[in-house]
């Protein structure tokens, strides 16, 4: 017989090639194979030709799913893996349709639970969408029940973060108002008593120490200067009080940022600079160390001394023989005569299967996987609250005594007190009467005291409400607190708008500053920790999934010296997410009996 | 070292540099000054041999003779006994030289000769001499030579007075090969110590107690015909070797072939690294190539010397020929030489593999892409890795685990904490058909509760200190002593340990790696084992020291072997290599840094390695050092997909660099490149089976395609991966433009074009990032397999895509080897061999394979989906198959499917199948 029309040659060549090859290179049955109902009329309604997704080009119906691939985007292979590009839909009755790559197809490897992907006879796959569907849903209703919770939880934080805030903010109004009032009271006070020797302060203590009542002038008008512009709270970042360099090191983090691998150019930033070396394996320093050792002194050193001297360059470890400027929890075990690798890495081991989401480096997390795990951690419900606490090194509200007692009153009367003083204190002028300058001093130390009070009180409150508490505050009630985990020997401690640490016994390494939210409000980062002998500064990324209590369930280091972390909390139990668990079960539940009867 | 503008920042570039300067503790190495045998042998002047060839005869079909001093030398000539020499000729152009030390003479100990390292049946291969020719040369002051026939038109010929020995054509042609044309030949005899003499040899608070005292041999080698030498790996440096002293050069230290761990190698020195092949293969302007190859273990010095070294030395050496004179200096053993005569260069490694070994066959698996890096950490962290393959569509093959899976660096073992479930691990790997490669070291931790250390302790199998205690050296473990596998017993003991019974927690899908086997001793001079350390039979460390890592090797691999009963093909890479490797497996060019300096030196090293038998080699994808930058990354992903062995692998304190890691583009640019090497596994297997028949390179410098072609004899910036691709990396930051010089008169297809280009010019060619600049040969056939899969396990029953380059009379051709992939059933003929030709407007599908072998065959139920012509002028509008006469397709398709690839003429769905005979005619 001959064969003239092209597409009646080409079936007869299927023909063959189904009937006589178990090939995998076979076309499917059902010419529809691997089409998503969304698409089926694009493919069904067009009369003779189907135009290529990407309108690059057209092709027969014959050439649909032909296993020969016509268009560069793979429109024409929906069902083969002929066109690299193309995606196959499993229909999967009974559990949720999918897309799978068209790699997967006929590859002698069930992907689709009911087993479509697999039709050229290398390998017969069960359908278990049925129990695979069930598995599944159990799954999201238990996890939109956490949301659920999770969700009322949220909104209530949200509520309390809100009225915190708004506290927060008239205090501050408060509080400058009365700095304000009470900064030209100390002003007057101190010009009164300029020529009052004895008012000098004989002390060096600084504004910050609220317990000292005496006030060195130099301080006095530092913190002058910095509150200028105390009108508004646009200016960012004070460097007065406590914890002044390390603000300095933040602001020049988030200079840097974007300066990726360049210098951090800053002399005020020389603690980073130096890290930053470390970042490119070793400083110019450790290297002449280490270069000085080799060449000089190994002819001093034991058998074992020098095998581990050389050994340390691949492994990065600390040599006893070298100096112990740069430390870290990770090699200061390396008195031990024996096995250190194996300490090193017993930290890392995480003993049960939770989070695969871990590695995921591109913040698309895969709830299923993630969320579902998170789940099951909560049903056991060992942990409580003692995983979070209020943080020690955090600034507390000094001065509550002042500030809640709401009343205007003690500043009016400080006011009227240091009116009359100064009264007195003009109308006699010349010879200072004792008690009175007495008087002087006394008020001006209060007065000086209550305002260095105030000051760092306004400090800290601005401090707080410069953080980003995200879109909707919802991280507000993170601002004074810490989490931790205990893994193996090292205890892990995250203190949002702070720093990461991993404590071993006494000893505590940074694992990083507070450095911003990553990825929509899904990840915390904190930056700049501890230098690595070798590698990087130390950093952590804090992934947030939703729960109902905050606490960190997992810990690991899956690059050296880059720590991830996972946190669950209600903070990231939104709304919207809900919803979109709901419409995917309501789907998966009008499946349901469809694929139960054809089981 | 040189700098390079290629850092973001100055300050950066600074400290790059000073880190590099700093890294390599250059004075931990010895130099060849501190080295008193290379010394001695470098202050030698030519013309200083006085040894003459004596009692020349034929005996056991050899050409022997006795070599004595031509007057006794007043001095200090006491000691001086004839050596033996003798001279064998073998098929197919190769003559072997011996000189040793006379046995009947009892000298103080046999010296050692590297045993396993021919292959036996080379010795079957031997022409049997029946007589001599005795000739005197005019002008030669009337000195007799003996002159023996080699083979087509070669002769092998032995001066006697001064001695020396040469290969020449036949009637007169000029010289191919000579050794002792300088007169700079000396062989140490090993002697009593004299009163007050001190052997001791110091270095860095190590002693070299040297019992046998001096012992060293060396002479020169002459190329003739030659303008380049090649070979004698393993340096990071340029391909073509440059002369290490000589007028108008700057003398550098000889090229050091001595097995050592170096702590972040420089990528561009003459010494030695982690493995030592002492054959050196000289090419020229002729197109004809010859080899030299001296089979010694121990610690070897080669100095390439430069034109007019020899002016003043008053040797008339023949004119005519350019010639490339080289001084070999070797520490101990004996020599033991083999000359190849070439021509072509093809031939010369055919040659070379005829006496060393073939290239074994890999498994299919083993040629597609390895990830690996120190360390994927436990269990939850390769199933972590694996799945994100597969969310990124990007196939591999192999998962590597390093020394961290082990209990306490026992290698055997696992560490029960981070893999609690070694074999479910790897079943779970299997099920997607990759495999897993875990690392197994010859450094065993002394630690009494250790079996294999209690074992190999009671059976005496470790290599002795001098003092003939079990020698304690310190690596990965701690304290540590290391098998001896010297001894064919303790090597078949060792591979026992493979067994699945032994080594618990191993599945069929498991593989080896053999790292630190230089070997690598913490604590050790130089980082490796002291030379007075004592082997079987009171071999003394410093005769075997390049070989160690062989045996080690050859141990594990012929484990694997046994484990799988003999039918599964073993996979064992290796760091250290030594002549005869190439038989066990794979080998990389060790610990690399993320530069692109060293992106760039890993060509001439793996053309290097191929062209001494290794060829399946590769570089670590990224650098195994630092920080690649996602462009170098990417660039490197580029080049190593050409790469015979394709691994990415990362040192455990750089950042993790899986390709899905650097945002999607990179992801996208990575991905592309790994599929390209699946694409090309079809020619990559066909290429590995050549080299497995032939010896000829997977990876082969241009020159061996063009030997005439000069402009190729220096160029290892390209290289060829078989006959047909041409490939040139980017070795340099946002680059965007590449100069490639395509050599031969036919054009060059861009393998994502399609564009043609002229042979025999250099072109300037826009860059971009997408790809590395890669070209199709006019007059090649190359199979592809079009589809993607999770590894080539899955690719088996993939149809076949036959991309046609033709040249300028419209002709082509190409081959494609398969078989099952795993076992030895090919020996025994299940496989497939097709040759496609194209000719006439008519593509033939005929058989290749040897009938010769066995009467099995291998079923295939591929087809051929698709065919591309490039080139074809007459633009014809069907195709006609024979058999069956049916007409197929003809249409523009894509060059390359997915992309913005370029259209070409294609052959839609032909039908033809790849085990039978077909013709396509075109009309």
């Amino acid at each position: 017989m001959r064969v003239y029309s092209v597409s009646i040659f080409i079936l007869l060549v299927f023909f063959i090639a189904s009937s006589c090859f178990r090939s995998a290179s076979s076309a499917p049955k059902d010419p529809f194979l691997g089409i998503s109902p969304q698409d089926e009329n694009y493919y069904k309604s067009s009369s003779d030709s189907i135009k290529c997704k990407d309108g690059s080009k057209k092709f027969s119906k014959s050439q649909l799913n032909d296993d020969f691939c016509d268009c560069p985007d793979g429109t024409d292979e929906p069902g083969t893996s002929a066109c690299p590009t193309a995606k196959f839909y499993c229909k999967n009755a009974g559990h949720v349709p999918q897309f799978i790559f068209s790699s997967r197809v006929n590859d002698g490897i069930c992907d689709c639970c009911d087993g479509s992907d697999e039709y050229d006879g290398q390998v017969k796959c069960p359908n278990t969408c049925w129990e695979a569907g069930k598995v599944a849903r159990d799954r999201l209703i238990k996890k939109i029940t956490t949301y659920k919770e999770g969700v009322i939880v949220r909104n209530q934080e949200i509520e309390k973060a809100k009225i915190a805030i708004a506290k927060d903010g008239a205090e501050l109004t408060k509080l400058k108002n009365e700095e304000k009032i009470l900064k030209g009271l100390v002003q007057q006070l101190k010009e009164a008593s300029s020529e009052d020797k004895p008012i000098e302060s004989t002390d060096d203590d600084t504004v910050g120490n609220i317990d000292d009542s005496s006030l060195d002038e130099q301080d006095l008008k530092v913190t002058n200067d910095d509150d200028h512009p105390a009108a508004e709270d646009e200016k960012h970042k004070t460097s007065k009080t406590e914890g002044s360099p390390l603000d300095i090191v933040e602001e020049h983090e988030s200079e840097n940022k974007h300066a990726a691998s360049a210098k951090h150019e800053d002399d005020s930033a020389v603690a980073t600079e130096i890290d930053h070396d470390a970042g490119n394996k070793v400083s110019p320093d450790e290297v002449k160390k280490v270069e000085s050792d080799a060449s000089e002194t190994t002819e001093g050193l034991s058998k074992e001394e020098l095998g581990r001297l050389v050994a340390s360059r691949w492994t990065g470890e600390k040599n006893e023989n070298q100096g112990s400027a740069h430390d870290n929890a990770d090699e200061s075990h390396e008195e031990l005569p024996k096995d250190t690798d194996d300490e090193q890495y017993d930290g890392y081991a995480s003993e049960s299967d939770e989070d695969s989401g871990k590695y995921d480096d591109s913040g698309k997390y895969n709830d299923d996987d993630i969320d579902d795990e998170l789940e099951e951690n909560y049903e056991e419900e060992s942990h409580d609250d003692t995983t979070s606490y209020k943080s020690d090194t955090d600034d507390e509200p000094y001065l509550s005594d002042t500030t809640s007692q709401n009343n205007p009153s003690w500043l009016e009367k400080i006011q009227q007190t240091v009116k009359n003083i100064l009264k007195a204190v003009n109308i006699f002028q010349a010879p200072v009467n004792i008690s009175e300058a007495a008087r002087v001093r006394k008020e001006y130390d209060e007065s000086s005291a209550k305002l260095s009070k105030i000051q760092s009180r306004i400090s800290s409150l601005t401090k707080r409400l410069e953080h980003d508490f995200g879109p909707e505050k919802e991280f507000y009630s993170f601002c004074d607190r810490c989490f931790e985990i205990k893994q193996n020997k090292y205890v892990y401690k995250v203190c949002p708008y702070k720093q990461a640490s991993q404590e071993e016994g006494h000893t505590t390494t940074r694992l990083g500053r507070w450095d911003k939210f990553e990825d929509s409000y899904r990840t915390m980062v904190f930056s700049n920790g501890d230098k690595c002998w070798n590698g990087p500064d130390r950093s952590m990324k804090v992934k947030l999934r939703c729960g109902l209590k905050n606490e960190i369930t997992d810990v690991d280091e899956p690059s050296r010296c880059e720590y991830v972390a996972l946190l669950s909390t209600p903070a990231l139990c939104l709304e919207d997410k809900l919803k979109e668990l709901q419409d995917k079960l309501d789907s998966m539940n009008k499946e349901q009996p469809q694929g139960h009867d054809e089981l | 070292m040189k700098m390079r503008p290629f850092t973001v920042s100055l300050i950066f570039l600074l400290f790059l540099a000073s880190q590099t300067v700093h890294s390599w503790k250059k004075d931990e190495f010895r130099n060849c000054n501190q080295t008193p045998f290379c010394k001695r042998a470098r202050s030698r002047k030519p013309g200083s041999c006085n040894l003459i060839a004596h009692d020349v005869s034929i005996s056991d079909g050899d050409l022997t003779a006795k070599l004595i001093p031509k007057a006794p030398q007043d001095q200090d000539q006491d000691q001086i006994k004839p050596l033996t020499l003798s001279l064998s000729v073998y098929q197919d152009g190769i003559v072997r030289l011996k000189i040793d030390e006379d046995p009947s003479l009892d000298p103080p100990k046999k010296r050692f000769q590297v045993p396993d390292v021919v292959m036996p049946e080379f010795e079957a291969k031997k022409l049997w001499l029946q007589k001599a020719s005795t000739e005197k040369l005019d002008g030669d002051g009337g000195s007799l030579s003996s002159v023996v026939y080699l083979s087509d038109g070669y002769e092998a010929v032995l001066r006697h007075d001064p001695f020396e020995v040469y290969v020449r054509e036949k009637a007169g042609k000029g010289r191919v090969l000579s050794l002792n044309s300088h007169g700079l030949f000396d062989f140490e005899q090993l002697r009593a110590k004299k009163e007050g003499e001190d052997w001791e040899e110091r270095f860095r608070g190590h002693t070299d107690t040297r019992p046998y005292g001096p012992q060293s041999i060396s002479f020169d080698v002459s190329f003739y015909g030659s303008d380049f030498v090649y070979g004698i790996p393993e340096h990071a440096a340029s391909f073509a070797l440059k002369p290490t002293r000589g007028p108008g050069f700057e003398e550098s230290e000889p090229y050091r072939l001595f097995n050592l761990d170096v702590f972040e190698y420089l990528h561009d020195s003459p010494f030695g690294i982690y493995g030592s092949i002492p054959f050196m293969v000289a090419h020229g302007k002729s197109g004809k190539s010859s080899g030299f190859f001296w089979l010694n273990a121990a610690e070897m010095q080669i100095d390439v010397l430069g034109n007019g070294w020899d002016a003043e030395d008053g040797i008339l050496m023949p004119t005519g020929q350019n010639r490339i004179d080289t001084f070999w200096m070797s520490e101990a053993g004996i020599v033991d030489t083999f000359f190849f005569v070439g021509p072509g260069p093809k031939d010369v490694v055919r040659q070379y593999t005829g006496v060393t070994g073939l290239p074994s066959m890999p498994q299919l698996f083993a040629t597609a892409y390895h990830q690996c890096r120190w360390n994927y950490r436990d269990e939850e962290d390769v199933e972590n890795v694996d799945s994100k393959f597969d969310e990124h569509d990007i196939p591999y093959d192999v998962l590597w685990l390093d020394i961290e899976h082990t209990d306490g660096k026992r290698y055997f073992t696992w560490d029960k904490l981070l893999f609690p479930h070694p074999e479910e691990m790897q079943k779970k790997l299997a099920a997607k058909g990759r495999h897993m490669v875990t690392i197994v070291d010859p450094h065993i931790k002394r630690d009494e509760a250790f079996h294999l250390h209690k074992d190999a302790t009671e059976r005496g199998y470790y290599v002795k200190d001098a003092s003939g205690k079990d020698y304690d050296g310190w690596c990965w473990p701690g304290s540590s002593s290391y098998i001896d596998m010297l001894g064919p017993e303790i090597r078949s003991w060792w591979g026992d340990k493979f067994s699945y019974e032994n080594y618990v927690g191993s599945t069929p899908s498991l593989y080896i790696w053999n790292d630190m086997n230089e070997p690598s001793v913490f604590n050790g001079p130089e980082v490796t084992m002291p030379r007075d350390a004592l082997h079987l039979g009171g071999v003394e460390h410093r005769e075997l020291h390049n070989a160690y890592g062989y045996y080690f090797h050859m141990a594990t691999s012929d484990g694997l072997l046994k484990r799988g009963d003999g039918k599964d093909r073993p996979f064992v890479l290796s760091r250290a290599f030594f002549a005869g490797s190439q038989r066990y497996g794979a080998v990389w060019t060790g610990d690399n840094t993320a530069e692109w300096e060293h992106l760039r030196v890993s060509v001439p090293m793996i053309l290097t390695l191929g062209l001494t038998g290794m060829t399946f080699s590769g570089a670590d994808v990224g650098g195994f050092f630092g920080n690649p930058e996602p462009e170098l990354l990417v660039r490197w992903y580029q080049l190593g997909a050409y790469y015979p062995f394709f691994r990415g692998h990362a040192h455990h304190d750089t950042k993790r660099r899986e390709p899905w890691l650097f945002g999607e583009r990179n992801t996208e640019l990575m991905r592309d490149a790994i599929r390209t090497r699946y694409t090309l596994l079809p020619y990559f297997y066909t290429l590995f089976r050549e080299a497995n028949v032939s010896g000829v390179p997977v990876v082969r410098p241009l020159w061996m395609e063009f030997p005439f072609d000069e402009a190729t004899f220096s160029n290892d910036e390209a290289f060829m991966v078989g006959n047909s691709l041409l490939v040139q990396g980017i070795y340099t930051e946002r680059a965007k433009h590449a100069s490639v010089y395509l050599p031969g008169k036919e054009s060059w297809y861009d393998l994502r074009t399609g564009t043609a280009y002229k042979g025999g010019k250099i072109h300037k060619l826009e860059v971009s990032e997408e790809s590395i600049p890669a070209f199709q040969r006019a007059g090649t056939i190359v199979p592809r397999k079009d589809r993607f899969r999770r590894s080539s396990t899955q690719m088996a029953h993939d149809p076949y895509t036959l991309v046609i380059a033709l040249n300028s009379s419209q002709a082509a051709e190409g081959e494609l080897y398969l078989d099952d992939g795993k076992s030895f059933d090919f020996k025994n003929g299940a496989y497939i061999h097709r040759r496609f030709v194209f000719s006439k407007g008519q593509l033939t599908s005929s058989n290749a394979a040897s009938s010769s072998l066995g009467k099995n065959s291998f079923p295939s139920d591929c087809i051929i989906e698709r065919i591309i012509l490039l080139g074809y002028t007459p633009g014809p509008k069907s195709a006609l198959v024979e058999p069956g006469n049916k007409n197929a397709e003809i249409e523009l398709g894509p060059l390359r499917l997915g992309g913005r690839g370029a259209a070409a003429l294609t052959i839609r769905k032909p039908g033809v199948r790849v085990t039978e005979d077909w013709t396509i005619k075109f009309l």
